[in-house]
């Protein structure tokens, strides 16, 4: 009964659950599953155009998810990527609209700077975290919020393209964007730089003092304090970190997806990440294949909606779902002083 | 002035009362021991629940009722999770706010057949000023009831230490459960007075974080039903000021506005360092 | 005093397994009316399970249990509630009412009533966490009394209790026993009960390996039965040569009524001094500030490098889900030797965790395991063993030996007489007052956070030390 329960909480029974509730979600909306899957799959897999796009969301989902799984395995919850991803994002396009630098040492500059932004952004919520102990999530989300309207506000106004319609930038010179690396598609080099830095992570993760003192923060913290680790300084790292990660993410994808910036460049892929780095197990390698799972939903999720006429929506209450069923793999080290965690 | 004044008093009023349940529903949650995450979706069930009753049924009260009801039944789903499979409370809340707010994305373009926001339906009217003053009445009824009732104790030293609690041969598991499907279905209520009491509809992503900020009111009013009651009142207060100023003042753009409630409660978090405890078994499963 | 043969709560093969490890064994257990009885055994041995058991907080896996009345607990580590009054606490459950709310002048009255009866003294209105730790069991008991119980169970009740306390805790509950209340103590300390029990059962490994009337048994006796055998020697001590290790002066630290203000202490490479006292006297406060864990006014200079043995090793020492691989490196991982560059040399974790394995005996099947699988004994015996591996000029040892068996004890015990005879210098605070009568060199009673007197091993007095431990000057 227990290995039950520890299967069908884990990863593949998430993947499980993920069918049997799409089924569901069909025939309420009055659509046969064969129906609807085989419109989900076609959208997602069904030509080169299709895989790109899934392939484009896959990227998207797999940076923030990234930053997320950090902030994690420090036994920090990080539910601001959406708004760390946005600053980013806004970093990028703002700046690159704004100045030419050649080549690709442009392109590094800007990815550096959606990094920044959303590092900065994480480090708020760091900062507050270490310093007052304040609650991590409250923070980030809130932080959420005032990304949202302070990006809102700058590209409605000084920000905003000459030539936009909406409250957008201008649309980035050619020589930022990144390279293609689907001809034909809108997917962009950024993917092997996300699965790069997964590579990059896990390594630093199990192989590095930096990556133990983390762990060790987050699964014992006292016994973590006793052993010389600087849990405040930690606290403050991991969540710099984890927004910086996001930004990062934020930055591709006005580089490499929407060459240019605007506040609906994300269907809320910061929220998402968190069901993709809890369905990869919080590891950098296993999200990957989550990242692409879900890539598969949301790129397929809209052609399902439009060919088969099932919501969209439908894929955000399954994630809800499978969030909360993974939640009995209990993740997080609660730590109680002062505030709940 | 003096009418602005009471325009600013009274708007704020009709602000805090969601958050107000919010937080109420936040405090009874916390002070049994677990951390209701999913405040802000059980808020968007009650909001969304209402105007679909109210819909099918004309009939707002209804609709407020089976609000109430929905939040509970979310409630009751957290409370089920946290003592009987002890799962972590804060991903599982997590999970039920992406539930909710999908889901009722979902019910919109399902059972109205228009994404994004929904028919207008029979609102409370000028009876919404029922569920504002209930607002503070309950507050001060949760405030005596957890201070000097038997239930009250025994919620307050389940969140303090379950294990003392069966002890004394009471069964700690139950306390929370009631805890957790109360603070449901307050949260649910605050979502209905959204929908169907100042409003006479639903949107998507209305809620529009309240339920964390009815948390971060809970910590700054030390887990105690008056004192997150005037924390919420203070969040209010700065949403129901962007409202008042917009297009008074030159220089303050409306979004900075409206990112004011936000930004105050991470002042309040920030304020209240190492000045506050919360019940020692807060987020710990038992 | 027997007044009748019919047992007061009757245990039949009882039986309880817990993941890997059988806790109590087919036990067969009466508790009669007027009696003390004491349930004794090595830590491990399925006292406290059974204990849990007989009250109805576990359940069993087989067996009956028959009681004729209610049972009361009181735990080992209290169940209270700090942040709640006294009177919250005791009548938790059983609140006095005044329409629909709690009639709080009647429920101190209650209070104050049940404690006269029993020949206790107590406020109502306290917090509970602001009480000193003998007054917080005063306040478990009076819960448990309120409940009129047939049968009163006490675990390891005096095991915060200085000496002078213990007496009076046994007027107590020898006068409840003379009311007809039949008494369960579950204890390691033999003294205690051939003073004061009418019986003994002895468990080891989760059975019952003896029973008797302590009146026709002796210390020896109990003690070779806990352990089935001799108990283990501890390595002899041998002459050293002092050096200066260890020096603490006008120390001040912490808080409340755990504060140090102006403790001075020192300690000499080659000879183990012993910090004596009851729990709550500012032990902790001393042992963080040597740690470096909080802050503090005043001096502490030492010489060398610092191993620490913590005395909580769940919350403390390990990560639980992790390897004993990786528990090795816990508080060593910043060290050069540790590193190389910005990476972990597992490889060398490896051997150092195979040669604690071989020289602490510490029981494992296979490195790799983690340690929440190991027993209590055997993740002490890591602890420690990493605590001496890199051969400190200091160690900290705080409760080195809590709730481990016997053998593994030894073991510890061993190991730090071997590092004082090589010439490191050991700090050993400890509430267990044999254990430090047995391993110093010099004893230091701390007492409200401050030195009470210093003896050195040839001038142990162990009445004046209990005397100075409960504060009389």
């Amino acid at each position: 009964m227990k290995r039950l329960t520890r299967f069908l909480t884990g990863p593949l029974g998430a993947v499980l659950l993920i069918v049997v509730l799409m089924s569901l979600a069909m025939v309420v909306a009055g659509v046969s599953p064969l129906d609807g899957f085989s419109a989900l799959i076609t959208g997602a897999l069904g030509g080169r155009n299709e895989i790109g796009e899934t392939l484009v969301a896959t990227t998207a989902l797999l940076f923030p998810a990234l930053g997320i799984c950090l902030a994690f395995r420090a036994g920090l919850f990080n539910i601001g990527a959406e708004g760390q991803l946005l600053i980013g994002a806004l970093c990028a396009g703002a700046l690159g609209a704004a100045f030419t630098i050649p080549g690709p040492l442009g392109i590094v500059l800007l990815l550096l700077a959606g990094a920044l932004g959303g590092g900065f952004w994480g480090a708020i919520a760091g900062w507050m975290k270490a310093r007052f102990d304040a609650n991590e999530i409250i923070a980030t989300l809130m932080l959420n919020f005032v990304a949202a309207y302070f990006a809102l506000e700058l590209v409605s106004g000084p920000l905003k393209g000459p030539l936009a319609a909406g409250a957008e930038t201008a649309w980035l010179d050619p020589k930022y964007w990144l390279p293609t690396l689907l001809p034909g598609t809108r997917l962009s080099i950024a993917l092997l730089l996300a699965l790069a830095l997964a590579i990059f992570l896990q390594w630093v993760l199990t192989r590095t003092v930096f990556g133990y003192d983390l762990r060790a923060s987050g699964e014992a913290p006292e016994a973590a304090r006793r052993s010389g680790i600087n849990i405040a300084r930690l606290t403050w790292l991991a969540l710099t970190l984890s927004g910086a990660i996001a930004g990062l993410g934020g930055a591709t994808i006005v580089l490499g997806e929407l060459h240019r910036f605007n506040t609906q460049l994300s269907p809320g892929y910061g929220f998402t990440a968190i069901a993709v780095a809890l369905v990869g197990d919080l590891q950098p390698l296993w999200i990957c294949l989550a990242a692409f799972g879900f890539g598969i939903l949301e790129s397929g999720g809209l052609a399902m909606q439009a060919s088969a006429q099932v919501p969209k929506d439908a894929i955000h209450v399954i994630e809800g779902l499978i969030i909360f069923v993974l939640a009995a793999r209990r993740y997080v080290a609660t730590r109680v002083e002062g505030g709940p965690v | 002035m003096i009418e602005l004044l009471v325009t600013l008093a009274l708007l704020t009023l009709i602000k805090s009362t969601p958050i107000i349940y919010a937080a109420l529903g936040g405090v009874m949650s916390e002070r049994s021991g677990v951390i209701n995450i999913g405040l802000e979706g059980m808020m968007a069930a009650g909001a969304f629940t209402a105007v679909v009753v109210s819909f099918a049924t004309h009939n707002p009260i209804a609709g407020a009722l089976a609000g109430v009801a929905a939040g509970a039944c979310f409630g009751y789903l957290l409370a089920f999770a946290a003592t009987r499979f002890k799962v972590d409370q804060i991903v599982a809340g997590t999970g039920i706010n992406l539930i909710c707010a999908g889901g009722a994305a979902y019910g919109l373009v399902v059972l109205f057949n228009q994404p994004g926001a929904s028919p207008q339906v029979a609102s409370l009217g000028s009876g919404y000023w029922v569920l504002i003053v209930g607002a503070f009445a309950i507050a001060i009824a949760l405030q005596w009831i957890l201070y000097r009732t038997p239930w009250g104790l025994r919620i307050r030293a389940t969140g303090e230490n379950p294990s003392a609690v069966v002890s004394a041969g009471l069964n700690p598991l139950a306390l929370r459960m009631n805890a957790v499907v109360i603070s449901g279905a307050l949260a649910g209520l605050g979502g209905a007075f959204l929908s169907i009491g100042e409003l006479n509809l639903y949107s998507d992503g209305m809620t529009a974080g309240r339920g964390f900020i009815a948390l971060a009111a809970v910590i700054f009013g030390r887990w105690n039903p008056l004192g997150a009651t005037a924390a919420c009142v203070v969040f209010g207060f700065f949403e129901a000021l962007q409202y008042v100023l917009q297009g008074q003042v030159a220089w303050l753009p409306a979004n900075a506005l409206q990112a004011l409630p936000y930004i105050a409660a991470l002042v309040a978090l920030a304020g209240v360092t190492g000045r506050v405890r919360a019940p020692a078994a807060d987020g710990v499963p038992f | 005093m027997m007044v009748t043969r019919e047992a007061a709560l009757s245990l039949r093969g009882i039986r309880k397994e817990f993941p890997g490890v059988v806790a109590v064994d087919g036990v067969d257990l009466d508790l009669y009316p007027g009696e003390i009885h004491a349930l004794v055994g090595e830590n491990g041995a399925g006292k406290s399970t059974l204990s849990a058991i007989a009250f109805g907080e576990l359940q069993p896996d087989a067996g009956e249990i028959v009681a004729r009345g209610t049972v009361g607990l009181v735990h080992q580590h209290f169940e209270l509630i700090g942040r709640l009054r006294v009177w919250q606490n005791v009548l938790l459950g059983r609140e006095p009412r005044r329409g629909w709310k709690i009639d709080q002048a009647a429920a101190r009255a209650r209070v104050l009533e049940i404690a006269a009866s029993n020949g206790l003294e107590i406020d109502p209105d306290a917090f509970v966490e602001t009480l000193p730790i003998g007054v917080q069991q005063r306040v478990e008991l009076l819960r448990e009394l309120d409940r009129d119980p047939a049968v009163l169970l006490l675990d390891e009740p005096t095991a915060a209790l200085a000496p002078a306390e213990i007496e009076r805790f046994f007027t107590t509950i020898v006068a409840l026993a003379a009311r007809g209340t039949a008494i369960m103590i579950v204890t390691h300390k033999l003294q205690e009960v051939i003073a004061y029990a009418d019986r003994v059962t002895v468990m080891r490994h989760g059975k019952i390996v003896a029973r008797a009337l302590t009146r026709e048994t002796s210390i020896e006796a109990i003690a070779r039965a806990m352990v089935g055998g001799e108990v283990p020697a501890v390595v002899e001590r041998v002459e050293t040569r002092l050096v200066p290790s260890l020096r603490v002066e006008g120390l001040q630290a912490g808080s409340g009524g755990t504060r140090l203000n102006g403790f001075a202490l020192d300690v000499r490479g080659g000879e183990i001094v012993g910090i004596a006292g009851v729990e709550g006297n500012g032990q902790t406060t001393l042992a963080d500030a040597l740690a470096g864990m909080c802050t503090y006014t005043g001096t502490i200079e030492r010489r060398g490098t610092l191993g620490i043995i913590p005395q909580d090793r769940h919350l403390e020492a390990l990560v639980m889900n992790w390897s004993l691989i990786d528990n090795t490196l816990l508080g060593r991982q910043h060290r050069k030797a540790a590193r190389r560059g910005f990476t972990l040399d597992f490889a060398r974790a490896q051997r150092d965790a195979e040669t604690i394995r071989e020289r602490f005996d510490v029981r494992a099947a296979t490195l790799n395991v983690t340690v929440r699988t190991l027993s209590g004994g055997n993740q002490q015996k890591l602890v420690v063993g990493r605590a001496l591996i890199d051969d400190p000029d200091l160690v900290l040892a705080y409760n080195p030996t809590r709730g481990i068996d016997v053998g593994a004890a030894a073991l510890v015990q061993s190991r730090l007489m071997e590092a004082r005879n090589r010439g490191a210098g050991v700090l050993l605070i400890s509430f267990e007052l044999d254990e430090i009568l047995a391993l110093a060199d010099r004893v230091i009673v701390m007492y409200r956070g401050a030195a009470l007197g210093s003896f050195d091993r040839a001038h142990l007095d162990r009445a004046e030390i209990g005397r100075l431990m409960a504060g009389s000057l």
